[in-house]
């Protein structure tokens, strides 16, 4: 059996994660996400800074908490893109630099790949097929997934213009409320009625794509909302507000994501990134798999947002299906699209 | 209404709630629909050249990613267009020309832009910077400055193409005729 390091810097967290056979041994986490808040977002040049102040008391720290060293380390799996250029670089260059002096093999892995094998770490291998809503900050997709390392992953769709945890941030903005947006909005939402503005559900109309995810009309509506309340001088109810528009995003991603379930006959559907923690997303998400006969599979919120333990679980696959490991030269890929987890040595394609 | 957090409006012009009223700085072009912004994209995209800076301003949800892929169409981008909030910047590279997408929100300076390690200069590109007046000027002597803003009430957004310096001027003129065609 081989420990695998797994090693996460493509935004503002650094992640280390230590997995053999499946099962996480430790982990840390260290996030710039304070640095970033008076940006009201994450700057590449800070979070480059901080993923180089934090990564090797991050790799000291989940070695300590798995009661491993350094040598009993047998691969090196770290997130080579997508992501900030600059914080991926900060990553691979660690990654390289343990491989090397440990000599063992360095894997270069695709950052969501890693959100999808998230969810393995906490309720075992998934199943033949699965259908995986990934939704954050950068990232609005449906995936349609079978064996993570040898199957190709199928885009299925992508956001068309804002990820919902953007349109998440950007409405925080708009109601005055602090960055990161997600929890800001869950937390005034929870005092709100989510049914006191009726705010578009979009591209869920007869001739739109049916899996298809656009957000920025519905940040534009909530912006026109409080405009329109701000200019009579009638005061902006942001609670309701907060939860009419968190409505809204959680009755569109899963009514889309049981979509994808139906339309590609798929019993489990697995949603991970940072907007897997919303409280409503997560209490729809259930209601109306359980109602649908659908498993469902969220995996807790510190695996949902970036971390290094879902980059590990990956390299661990790859390790175990004796996949080639990465040369030194390795590049970041900042815009790569997902294709196979491995971004070094992809399954030749059939 | 029940009670919550008390509003604040944003620090930024992230709203519009009144707009400076200052005279319009080059011409003004009437967009009902998000297919007109993307229309005027487009035929801004057929005009561009290797070099060329565009400054993109106007409240969230004004259309400036819309415009952005208009311009993406024009320049023959295939992939999707879609908003670089979060990685700062995008580079579209199987188009006519290099289109090099920037959200320049969180850019506390012109040298951040350098930092982002982009695949490409921005000499043999079409850069266009979303947030990015009163700091992107500098990059180049002339430039396509274009505000962008919603209506009161309504869909409808107007565009104001204010040319600095360059062939700006003409080539402007050459895409509104050509949006009329």
């Amino acid at each position: 059996m081989t420990l695998v390091l797994g090693i996460e810097t493509s935004c503002d967290e650094t992640g280390v994660g230590l997995v053999e056979d499946g099962v996480l041994l430790g982990d840390a986490l260290s996030s710039s996400m304070l640095e970033h808040v008076r940006f009201g977002g994450v700057v590449p040049e800070i979070a480059a800074r901080a993923h180089v102040q934090a990564i090797v008391p991050a790799v000291h720290e989940a070695l300590a908490k798995a009661g491993a060293t350094l040598a009993d380390v047998g691969a090196i799996a770290v997130t080579a893109g997508p992501g900030l250029a600059t914080a991926l670089h900060v990553g691979v260059a660690a990654a390289k630099a343990y491989a090397t002096a440990l000599s063992v093999p360095l894997y270069a892995v695709h950052h969501l790949a890693g959100h999808a094998a998230a969810d393995t770490l906490v309720h075992g291998p998934l199943p033949a097929k699965s259908v995986v809503l990934i939704v954050s900050g950068g990232h609005t997709s449906l995936l349609l997934v079978g064996d993570l390392v040898a199957d190709p992953i199928v885009h299925l769709s992508d956001t068309v213009d804002d990820a919902a945890g953007e349109a998440f941030d950007k409405v925080a903005r708009v109601l005055g409320l602090p960055y990161p947006g997600g929890p800001a909005i869950d937390a005034a939402a929870a005092s709100g009625n989510a049914s006191a503005v009726a705010f578009p559900r979009p591209l869920t109309g007869r001739n739109d794509p049916p899996l298809g995810f656009s957000f920025s009309g519905l940040k534009t509506a909530v912006a026109r909302h409080v405009e329109t309340l701000a200019r009579a001088g009638a005061p902006v109810p942001v609670a309701d507000i907060a939860a009419s528009f968190q409505e809204a995003v959680a009755d569109t991603l899963i009514r889309k994501a049981i979509a994808a379930c139906r339309l590609h006959e798929v019993g489990t559907l697995v949603i991970v990134g940072g907007v897997a923690a919303n409280s409503r997303v997560r209490a729809l998400a259930q209601e109306r798999c359980a109602a649908g006969g659908l498993e469902l599979r969220v995996p807790p919120p510190r695996l949902c947002t970036d971390n290094g333990a879902m980059i590990a679980a990956i390299g661990d696959l790859l390790v175990r299906a004796k996949a080639a490991p990465a040369t030194l030269t390795v590049p970041v890929r900042p815009s790569v699209q997902l294709r196979w987890a491995d971004l070094e040595h992809p399954p030749q394609e059939l | 209404m029940t009670m919550g957090p008390r509003w604040r409006p944003p620090a930024r012009t992230d709203i519009r709630i009144v707009e400076a009223d200052r005279g319009d700085a080059g011409p003004r072009v009437e967009l009902p629909t998000a297919t007109d912004t993307r229309a005027l994209g487009r035929a801004l995209g057929e005009v561009l050249h290797a070099g060329d800076l565009i400054i993109l301003g106007g409240p969230l949800g004004a259309g400036k990613t819309a415009l952005t892929q208009g311009i993406g169409d024009g320049l023959g981008v295939t992939t999707g267009v879609v908003s670089p909030t979060f990685v700062i910047a995008r580079v579209h590279l199987e188009g006519r020309i290099p289109l090099v997408h920037v959200d320049a929100y969180r850019l506390g300076g012109l040298g951040e832009l350098d930092d982002l390690d982009l695949d490409v200069s921005q000499d043999e590109s079409v850069t266009v910077i979303e947030w990015g007046a009163g700091m992107a000027e500098a990059l180049s002597d002339a430039y396509l400055r274009i505000d962008l803003a919603r209506a009161d009430d309504s869909d409808v957004r107007t565009a104001v193409l204010d040319a600095h310096g360059g062939d700006w001027a003409a080539r402007v003129a050459e895409a509104l005729r050509a949006r009329h065609v």
